[in-house]
């Protein structure tokens, strides 16, 4: 270009090399020892000879020098990074390297001298006449840019002494990958990469160079250097890089860099262990699994806690991790700090956009701007005697774009520290990961995924994870449609590294928490995760080994991840919950995992409630779901809340006492309601010609045992709400097998555990528990006996007027009990009596009268108008100082309970019931037996779901509801004997009984 | 007799079946009740185990639809028209005998002398 510039540069050039020749020397002596070593194994490989063309190649007059240098500073180099042949090249193509911004040429030299030297020369010795003009006009551009991406690792090179490590660095990832390497020079990728890393490779040094001069004498005005445009800046500058800069960084810049690297610049540390992965760094710093690992688990620790997904690992994860890790702790805040907040920086990444997709070569041009601004504040925050070492900011991090371009790089730990730092900066920040998205980082990473060596995807899978975790589903979306989901799938299925799939299961599990990407993953990995995670680690075996004991499960964290993701993905409606039931082995899995739970006394972790989650979701709407559910329907059901109870019966025959069904019949003779008992006898319990399995598992009356342990022992109020969720689901509904349902809560005891749940201080147990209550009266039996021992209970759940109770219950809690209050005392004046005994019809006037929630004053006024139907119990409501008006509507008046109901029925109550659950679709009326009460139960699942997404726990109702639950031996009995008494006793002090009364 | 709410209960029962004396309004049965869950168990001298808060019968009148039908003195009434009743309280249990609109009521009641005698049949066999 232009010629006039040659000779002044050249001299320039021989002046620098020649300093350079003889520090290298000193500190080859030195170190010769080291190098020897090094030296001897890496020569073995192919670079060598690469590297005397690129020498020889490079300009004629600089070749005499170069090849001087080369054979001095191989030595030298081993030093440091044991790379003798590189360092040569390095030096000659500094020169060369400036050209590199000029033009292509460098490149065509790069490649030539892989294949032998001739092209070299030509091209060189117009890049060395090149170099000096460029050099000041030039700069600006490409410099800076080629020097961080020809070694890959980029920044270190510049802070490191350009030419021995950064070569070496480079020569032996050529070693290792060497054949590789060479040979693939013929494909497109590999060349591709092999050219620009030669490029810039050779570029390196003079770019280097120039940085160094630069930040050497101007350190103090680096940061207005970040600020500014290069191109300016630049300029300025150049005159003191010829002699100043050079040598300092060779002198420095091998010591600074071990320095740096072990303390400071954590972030370096992966760039730099790419770079260098040399011998030591590598092994003692930068082992890749740790930094990994605790940056994820950092990272999604913190996080976990707002959000369901993590919050579990977070806690053990960070103890494992910390206590190991301190040394390095220090080290990531200095990543952190670099933030790519500033506005400068941003924009500047923004704007280098189109060039990282070029892969390489755009990833050259990018660096200046974002490494001296980085540079910048690195400098600004180090600890003073780190901010003495390096004055000259040769250290800084690389940028996003120059991680995410290493991402391609051709040398697989490059890769994969920059995965791994890439996770590091996506912790706990939605800008980066942002950023990184719209880099389009994300495809490359999960390309990475499929990467043969296991730390590669490791990382990659690591950096996914965190980028996944969050409420910017544009993240989530992103890695969805590069087909991530299928990647990660297919990973789970080929590795066996356990941290691996960890960080597999936890991405699936952030990823399913967005509801469009649900589907994708039932369809790309059910059967896979069930197969590879909930079956092994359930302990639930397809043939059990009669000799061996039944497995218990495992709470790992694999599992708990897996378990979470498909406690996501189940609430997403029918077609989920079909593919989910008929997903083989899952529900046998799941069942198996809970009852192990149960017998191990083990079942407050997360685990467990994920598992609870997804049976009580799989089981809603099982009478509508399940194929030839049909079959099951009771015809009776049309007959409405009356043929409930007698349904029952023929379950109950195993209740209390032998024989009844034959008793029941007699008796029911003399009831006069008892029409409907002829349907009783034809329905029978299907006959079981083969174990139960799959689904049908799901609502077999042996779970009712399951979940009453649940709901005795656990203290987990997720847990909690879960397993009377499922009980709510299965109860609900007319079919054959809510009615057994029903029945068996009773025979199993268990309503007195629901009815001691109503005490929990959890709002949302109380409301589960109500609303499985409403379903399970509408067994008549069950109906007595809930109106017996319970109505204490939910009345004194219910607010008094504007004040509320010491719980201070939500409205739809609030509702949901008033719904059940009425569906117990419909068609039962006992129930109704029950309800004025416990002193109810004060709040209940009041929240008519007084709430402001319309749900809550149309659903206690259903509740009255109930009350005043029964008209003997009218005496009783007068003498307390009732008349009809409190027991009317406020709004518009129709006293008369039992007649209004229906209408009630019609255009109140069932929109109660929506309301009542909180719009999340139900199905069915409330009050009605027949209606669904299922679809609370579900939508209370999914609700929360995405509540709990990014809603912290509420640690204070969790002690407060572990601390009644501290008398656990006593539970049990309090529960089952003591229990009834207690209320009952209580209501005895109101009214005191005869004690023998004729009748 | 223990009793515990909610546990599988095994008695020997009779059926007896008691059609109601109108007197004008009132319909008499012609026995009195004890007991119930709401009350003092370890008042019931009828009891075998001062726990059992079971419905007891306490009297029966002489002549009475009770006592034509069979019922006896410490009976303990299970079930009144397959209403449950030994999980209930006093007014409970009274109510549910006491239903305007029936004319019978059926009562499963168990005793101990019919334990007995089950008890020493099953032996001479």
């Amino acid at each position: 270009m232009e010629e006039y510039d040659v000779p002044s540069a050249a001299s320039i050039l021989a002046s620098v090399k020649e300093q350079e020749a003889r520090f290298e020397r000193l500190t080859r002596a030195l170190e010769e020892e080291r190098r020897n070593v090094s030296l001897q194994l890496e020569r073995g490989s192919l670079p060598s000879d690469r590297l005397v063309g690129g020498t020889t190649g490079g300009s004629n007059q600089p070749l005499a020098w170069q090849q001087m240098v080369m054979q001095e500073q191989s030595p030298s180099n081993q030093t440091s990074l044991a790379m003798m042949q590189e360092p040569q090249e390095v030096v000659e193509e500094t020169v060369t390297i400036e050209e590199d911004p000029g033009t292509p040429t460098s490149h065509v030299s790069v490649v030539t001298s892989d294949d032998g030297t001739t092209r070299r020369t030509e091209t060189k010795d117009n890049v060395t006449n090149m170099k000096v003009t460029k050099m000041v006009k030039t700069v600006t551009t490409r410099t800076v840019r080629q020097v961080p991406l020809g070694p890959d690792g980029l920044p270190l090179p510049e802070g490191s002494s350009p030419l021995g490590s950064y070569t070496d660095s480079i020569d032996r990832r050529y070693m290792k990958n060497g054949e590789r390497f060479i040979t693939p020079q013929a494909t497109s990728t590999l060349t591709r990469s092999y050219n620009n890393y030669s490029d810039s490779y050779n570029d390196a040094p003079d770019s280097q160079f120039r940085h160094y001069t630069l930040h050497d004498g101007y350190g103090d005005m680096a940061d207005n250097y970040g600020s500014l445009s290069r191109g300016v800046n630049y300029r300025p500058y150049r005159p003191y890089m010829p002699t100043g800069g050079y040598r300092p960084e060779n002198s420095y810049t091998l010591p600074i860099r071990k320095d740096d690297y072990g303390h400071v610049a954590q972030p370096q540390v992966p760039m730099g262990s790419s770079t260098m992965d040399l011998n030591r760094s590598q092994p003692e710093r930068f082992q890749p699994e740790p930094y990994g690992l605790e940056d994820d688990r950092r990272s999604l620790g913190p996080d976990d806690e707002e959000p369901y997904d993590l919050e579990p690992d977070y806690s053990t994860a960070n103890r494992r991790t910390l206590p190991g890790r301190t040394i390095r702790e220090p080290l990531r805040n200095g990543p952190r700090m670099r933030g790519y907040e500033d506005p400068i920086e941003t924009e500047l990444i923004d704007e280098r956009h189109p060039y990282i997709h070029g892969m390489y070569p755009a990833p050259l041009a990018q660096p200046e701007r974002g490494s001296l601004a980085s540079l910048d504040r690195m400098g600004g925050r180090r600890s003073p005697s780190i901010d003495s070492i390096r004055k000259d900011p040769r250290w800084r991090d690389p940028d996003l774009p120059e991680v995410i371009a290493m991402l391609g790089h051709p040398i697989d730990p490059v890769k994969s520290n920059a995965a791994a730092y890439l996770q590091h900066l996506c912790y706990e920040n939605d800008k980066i990961k942002k950023d990184v998205r719209q880099l389009k980082g994300i495809p490359v990473l999960v390309g990475l995924l499929d990467h043969p060596k296991a730390e590669v995807h490791r990382k990659a899978c690591g950096a996914l994870r965190n980028i996944s975790y969050g409420k910017d589903h544009d993240n989530k979306v992103a890695i969805k449609s590069c087909d991530g989901i299928p990647a990660l799938i297919r990973l789970l299925r080929k590795t066996n590294d356990m941290e691996v799939r960890e960080l597999i299961t936890g991405t699936l599990w952030n990823l399913s928490s967005y509801e469009p990407l649900k589907m994708v993953i039932i369809n790309h990995g059910l059967q896979t995760m069930t197969n590879e995670v909930i079956i092994p680690h359930s302990g639930w075996e397809h043939e059990p080994n009669e000799d061996s004991k039944p497995r218990d499960a495992e709470w790992t964290t694999v599992f708990k991840n897996t378990s979470g993701c498909l406690r996501n993905v189940s609430s997403d409606g029918a077609e989920a919950r079909r593919r989910l039931r008929e997903c083989e082995g899952l529900v046998d899995a799941l069942l198996h995992a809970l009852q192990s739970a149960v017998g191990k006394k083990d079942m407050d972790n997360k685990s467990v409630e994920n598992c609870v989650c997804v049976m009580r979701n799989l089981s809603y709407h099982v009478h509508k779901e399940i194929p030839g559910a049909e079959k099951f329907q009771d015809p009776s059901a049309l007959q409405g809340p009356g043929s409930a109870g007698t349904q029952r019966k023929k379950k109950d025959d195993a209740g209390c006492f032998g024989g009844k069904k034959a008793k029941e019949e007699w008796f029911n003779q003399g009831r006069k309601n008892g029409e409907h008992d002829k349907n009783y006898d034809t329905l029978d319990l299907p006959k079981r010609t083969e174990p139960t399995k799959g689904f049908e598992l799901l609502y077999q009356p042996e779970v009712v045992r399951l979940y009453l342990s649940l709901l005795t022992e656990s203290q987990n109020f997720n847990t909690l709400e879960a397993a009377a969720g499922a009980l709510q689901n299965l109860s609900a509904g007319q079919w054959t097998w809510s009615n057994y349902i029903r029945a068996t809560v009773r025979k199993e005891k268990g309503l007195p555990i629901l009815v001691e749940l109503l005490r929990s201080d959890s709002d949302k147990v109380v409301r589960a528990v109500a609303i499985a209550l409403r379903n399970l009266s509408i067994d008549r039996r069950n109906k007595d006996l809930i109106g017996s021992y319970a109505m204490r209970d939910l009345v004194s759940n219910l607010p008094s007027g504007q004040q509320r109770p010491a719980k201070n219950l939500e409205e739809d809690t609030v509702v949901a009990i008033l719904n059940t209050i009425h569906e117990i005392i419909i068609e039962s004046s006992e129930n109704a009596r029950s309800l004025i005994t416990a002193q109810a019809i004060d709040k209940l006037v009041a929240i008519n009268r007084t709430s402001q929630s319309a749900r809550e004053t149309k659903a206690a006024s259903h509740v009255l108008q109930t009350v005043w139907s029964y008209k003997e119990l009218r005496n009783a409501l007068t003498k307390d100082g009732w008349n009809k008006t409190h027991f009317q509507p406020i709004p518009t008046g129709t006293p008369k309970g039992s007649r209004s109901c229906k209408p009630g029925y019609d255009d109140t109550t069932l929109p109660l019931m929506e309301k009542n659950q909180g719009n999340r679709g139900c199905s069915g009326g409330d009050m009605i037996p027949m209606g669904e009460l299922g679809p609370d139960g579900y939508s209370t699942i999914d609700q929360r779901d995405k509540e709990s997404k990014y809603k912290s726990s509420d640690g204070s109702s969790d002690l407060q509801e572990r601390e009644p639950l501290k008398n656990d031996t006593n539970r049990k009995h309090y529960i089952r004997s003591n229990r009834p008494t207690v209320s009952l006793v209580d209501a005895c002090d109101v009214k005191p009984q005869p004690v023998d009364s004729w009748v | 007799m223990s009793f515990i709410p909610g546990h599988p209960v095994t008695a020997v029962v009779q059926r007896i079946e008691i059609h109601k004396l109108r007197d004008g309004d009132n319909l008499i049965l012609g026995f009195s009740i004890g007991g119930g869950i709401d009350q003092d168990p370890s008042q019931n001298p009828f009891s075998e185990d001062k726990t059992d808060k079971g419905i007891y019968v306490t009297r029966v009148s002489k002549g009475g639809p009770a006592e034509v039908a069979g019922l006896r003195m410490g009976d303990k009434i299970m079930q009144v028209n397959g209403w449950d009743m030994t999980m209930v309280t006093h007014d409970q249990a009274r109510k549910k005998l006491t239903k305007k609109n029936e004319d019978v009521v059926r009562l499963l009641v168990t005793r101990k002398s019919l334990e007995n005698a089950v008890r020493q049949s099953m032996m001479q066999h």
